[in-house]
């Protein structure tokens, strides 16, 4: 008997949306195939990997990424430039943790000034992250949207509790993409694209966070929420599920006990450094071959070693 | 699974309107149901142009050609007696959407649409009859297996035979339904693909109550394994119980505004 | 897999003699795909027909096991493509590969890794199970190295497509129920009866998945079915695609040809590049890696690939549960307020994750609340005062505080009263609803 193989032809697409403008301007999605399935179909997009950054100076950042960067971390601009300049990413993430009512707590207006410095110093397209306070986060991306209008940004994130104002300011009156969040919850991630939908932004405007998890922290979760959204966008060609998934990586594994013990806590287990990037390009691959279009990375080693594995696997 | 697919009913020729519409070559009239029919979720638009036997190629051709070009080549189940009329339908239907359904083959005189289908890489509604209503599940059962011996001879997909129990009326044949549901099941369990005359159940009951029969039949029905219908997707009562049924099944993934869609 | 009617039609020879005592053969296929009846009521259905029904019965992949004894090891046997479909039956196993061109000092160095490398992580000890051996031409030293590996009791995986060094390799190793990698187009029959005669499991190499294909096939023919499919190719896409496709072959195309555990040597792959040897790792465990080879294992490549293999091999059905005990955070003292929180793996990792971040001394004492969420084992009366208490009073800490605080997660704060009742002596605090909020509370809490 010959070697038959099966055949996977899906009826539904991943939609394209474009972040960006210029040469820089980066498009994800666009497939019909289960990720990396280049021998079924249409492959559309290879994933994209972006770099993380913050407003402020981290304080929980590990030593070695605060040596690596030195004196650019204290303006965003600069470190978005270096970054730029230096390791050339898909995209950059600014993570705006200073806006964080239990932190800094940076007003939306030194936020947006960040913001419009950090986008004028870069030509790469830009995703704003926010602070996990729903309500400062809806101010925050709202003011934001309008400052940066025309650049083309993805808002990261819109969530059930303020979609609303981060769907209206940002995709409809200032035309940025925006990402809907819902934290590992199937049936919400369909929800809230619905509801957006219904608020008029349209679907070639949005990507979905569907939550982000380390290894060995619950991802088994994450990765199911991802094979589930990818089956029924591509098997039963589910409108309401086909946007690409964007997933911030670094926002979790960087904190983890795995990346975060110091080799005081732990002398067997050696740099923290070391342990750091191998915990987010484990996670980052995991993500990526589970249906992720874009992923977000820290340290600039996650970064090179992730674009590497994305065109081994497309090679 | 797949969802559940709805063929649209609502272009037949026993309606005065789409049957004067026929006549005089109206498009208004035809492209109104279909895209009714089309924005409320029908998968699939049946056309039934009636027996047509004198211009029936020529009518064919024409609302084939009508539906397709106004509504994004939707894809069609030919519905009519006239074998010719079905054969010139298929020479002008755009399959970018979907293959062409020919409605219907049986185990009868009608049996050759199996291999008509076959010859046109179509699909063929099979109904489990000769002549009249089947006498219990083993003659329905025996059609079932005739005619998917027949289109397997011809070579044809077991796919694309959608089989049809022959839904049969509540007000009269009460004593019949439980045994169509087992024929549903039946062919569900041998892999088979499933479609019916829904509203068939429903005829002669008052008006009020038709949504009502009809919507809790389908919903048995999809428990059995039912896979299509043909029916009116304007009807919100089905429209609700096919959309419930998709989620209890699994074959649509849940979210609060499921109704909405 | 359960076949269909219609499959078991096929097989028929569709007369409707009702010999078998039904009206139509297809009346009778239906009644044998209910299990209702056995096939062999009919008298004319064919030995081939028979075969193939009983071959369809059997599970769409083999279980393979390798290794002895405490050591033993169970690959294959999945039966879906993802995990929420039903579970992962049968975890990956890890390799570091050692090599007859390597110098004593790097063969003491990996074996010396090995053996740090073991360390528990919720309930499982987490150590490389095998060791790869590659022969690239130096027979005497090839064996050498495999004598070295023996006491550190790993399933031994023989890389060697020479047949007659494998024949001494494997005699040395054979009560151990080892691998022999090295069965290829060339060496078939000679590596078939070498495996068959020593009861070695046999792996399978070939260009292309056509041509593993038609090996696993003549492997078969010579009835050999202890075999493991290696799947690496020449690039990371090929390998990929050839895992994959191996997979869904066997349990979606139904086809036992492809019905075995894989091997994919992610180390070649990878080229001396430790993070893409990782994420590389990575991608095979979600995607259908049996075996896992890497160059070498340390703390940091181990604990995200462990603790990724623990996540994805959980059975979906049975949610994680995390040990119940007191946990410790930023070395408390006798000064520091104790948090509470249930068993549920997704909770505590999210819980202790936010106290981590908190940088703030803490305990966390989990209690045995069924492996629910916080609410849904309050609503089951697992995560109650009584329980709480039992679980304070038998944890120490009674005795180890000087001042005594219990935070109850703020989801029941209804607890608040009937805790205090049983807890004398204790301030009972209630906490955030929502773990986020655990870093601000922590520091905020005097």
């Amino acid at each position: 008997m010959a070697y038959t193989k099966v055949a996977k032809k899906y009826s539904g697409k991943i939609n394209e949306v474009t972040l960006g403008t210029g040469d820089k301007a980066i498009t994800i999605g666009g497939r019909n195939v289960l990720p990396f399935h280049h021998f079924d179909g249409e492959i559309g997009h290879p994933p994209k990997v972006g770099i993380e950054i913050t407003d402020i100076v981290p304080d929980d950042w590990n030593n070695a990424l605060k040596n690596l960067y030195g004196d650019v971390m204290g303006d965003a601009a600069k470190w978005a430039k270096y970054v730029e300049d230096n390791y050339a990413p898909d995209f950059i993430c600014l993570h705006f943790v200073g806006a964080s009512p239990d932190g800094a707590n940076k007003s939306v207006e030194e936020c947006v000034e960040v913001a419009k410095q950090v986008a004028a110093a870069i030509t790469t397209p830009l995703v704003v992250a926010g602070c996990k306070n729903d309500e400062k986060d809806g101010e925050l991306f709202a003011a934001v949207a309008e400052a940066l209008q025309g650049k083309n940004i993805l808002i990261l994130a819109a969530k059930e509790e303020n979609y609303k104002t981060v769907g209206a300011a940002g995709a409809l009156a200032y035309q940025q993409k925006v990402a809907a969040e819902s934290s590992v919850d199937i049936n919400l991630a369909k929800q809230l694209n619905i509801l957006m939908n219904q608020l008029g932004v349209k679907a070639e405007d949005m990507v979905m966070h569907l939550g982000v998890a380390a290894a060995g922290y619950g991802f088994e979760y994450l990765s199911s929420t991802m094979d589930r959204v990818v089956l029924a966008a591509l098997g039963q060609n589910d409108t309401t599920l086909q946007m690409p998934i964007i997933t911030p990586v670094s926002f979790e594994t960087w904190g983890v006990k795995e990346a975060v013990a110091t080799e005081a806590d732990e002398p067997e287990w050696g740099s923290a450094e070391e342990r750091g990037i191998h915990m987010e390009v484990a996670t980052a691959a995991a993500c990526l071959v589970s249906g992720a279009d874009a992923v977000i990375v820290r340290h600039p080693k996650s970064l090179q070693t992730v674009k590497s594995l994305i065109e081994g696997l497309l090679e | 699974m797949q969802k559940f697919m709805i063929i649209g009913e609502r272009i037949h020729c026993i309606s005065p309107v789409i049957r004067k519409a026929l006549e005089e070559r109206d498009p208004e009239p035809i492209l109104k149901r279909a895209k009714e029919q089309i924005a409320a979720g029908a998968a699939y638009l049946d056309v039934n142009i009636g027996p047509a036997e004198k211009d029936g190629e020529e009518i064919m051709q024409w609302v084939v050609q009508l539906i397709q070009s106004e509504c994004d080549n939707i894809p069609l189940a030919l519905d009519t007696a006239n074998k010719k009329a079905i054969e010139a339908g298929i020479k002008v239907y755009n399959r970018s959407k979907g293959k062409p359904i020919i409605n219907s083959a049986d185990a009868g005189d009608r049996i050759d649409n199996i291999n008509l289908a076959a010859a046109n890489d179509a699909m063929c509604i099979a109904l489990c009859a000769k002549e009249g209503i089947p006498r219990d599940n083993d003659e329905r059962m025996m059609y079932c297996q005739q005619m998917l011996e027949r289109a397997m001879e011809a070579g044809m997909d077991p796919e694309d035979l959608l089989f049809d129990p022959l839904f049969l009326v509540i007000k009269g044949m009460q004593e019949k339904q439980v045994e169509v549901l087992e024929a549903i099941k039946m062919m569900s369990e041998m892999g088979l693909k499933t479609t019916g005359g829904l509203s068939n159940v429903s005829n002669g009951a008052p008006k009020h109550l038709r949504p009502v029969l009809d919507a809790y039949t389908l919903a048995m029905a999809m428990m059995c394994g039912l896979t299509s219908a043909i029916a009116n997707p304007c009807d919100p009562k089905l429209q609700e119980a096919v959309k419930t049924c998709d989620i209890i099944l699994g074959n649509t993934l849940y979210a609060d505004s499921y109704l909405e869609l | 897999m359960a076949l269909t009617g219609l499959d078991i039609f096929k097989l028929t020879p569709r007369k409707n003699c009702k010999e078998c005592g039904f009206p139509t053969c297809m009346a009778f296929a239906m009644k044998v795909a209910s299990g209702a009846v056995e096939i062999e009521k009919c008298p004319h259905i064919s030995d081939e027909a028979k075969a193939k029904l009983s071959e369809a019965t059997a599970p769409p992949m083999r279980t393979i096991k390798v290794g002895t004894g405490d050591y033993e090891k169970a690959l294959g046997g999945e039966t879906v493509l993802f995990r929420h479909e039903k579970t992962f039956v049968n975890r990956n196993l890890f390799a570091v590969q050692f090599a007859d061109q390597m110098t004593d000092d790097e063969v003491s160095g990996k074996i010396a890794n090995l053996k740090k490398v073991d360390y528990e992580r919720i309930g499982e000890q987490m150590h490389v199970e095998a060791v790869a051996v590659k022969y690239t031409g130096n027979k005497e030293r090839y064996l050498d190295v495999i004598k070295q590996l023996k006491d550190l009791n790993k399933v031994f995986i023989l890389v060697c497509d020479d047949a007659a060094v494998a024949a001494e390799a494997v005699a040395l190793v054979k009560e151990t129920k080892p691998v022999l990698v090295g069965a290829n187009a060339g060496n078939l029959d000679e590596m078939v009866k070498l495996a068959k005669d020593n009861g070695v499991v046999l792996g399978l190499s070939a260009d292309t998945v056509e041509d593993l294909y038609a090996l696993a096939e003549k492997a078969q023919g010579l009835d050999y079915k202890e075999l493991v499919l290696n799947t690496t190719g020449e690039n990371i896409a090929k390998t990929f695609e050839k895992t994959i496709e191996v997979r869904r072959t066997a349990l979606e195309g139904k086809d036992r040809t492809f019905g075995y555990p894989s091997i994919v040597f992610v180390n070649d792959l990878a080229k001396d590049n430790a993070y893409l040897q990782t994420a590389l790792a990575a991608t095979f465990i979600l995607k259908y890696g049996s075996i896992i080879v890497l160059d070498d294992i340390e703390y940091a490549n181990a604990l995200p690939l462990f603790a990724l293999r623990q996540n994805i091999f959980t059975d979906p059905q049975k949610p994680m549960r995390v040990e119940p005990k007191v946990y410790e955070f930023a070395n408390p003292d006798a000064e520091s307020p104790v948090l509470l929180t249930v068993d549920f793996a997704l909770t505590y990792f999210v819980v202790s994750g936010e106290i981590e971040r908190a940088k703030v001394p803490a305990y966390l004492a989990v209690p045995d609340a069924g492996g629910l969420s916080v609410l849904t084992s309050w609503a089951a009366g697992k995560l109650g005062a009584s329980v709480i208490r039992d679980m304070i009073k038998n944890s120490g800490l009674e005795e180890k505080l000087t001042r005594k605080r219990l935070v109850l997660p703020g989801k029941v704060a209804v607890l608040k009263g009937e805790v205090e009742e049983e807890l004398p002596g204790w301030e009972i605090i209630v906490g955030p609803e929502e773990a986020m909020q655990i870093p601000k509370f922590l520091r905020e809490l005097n």
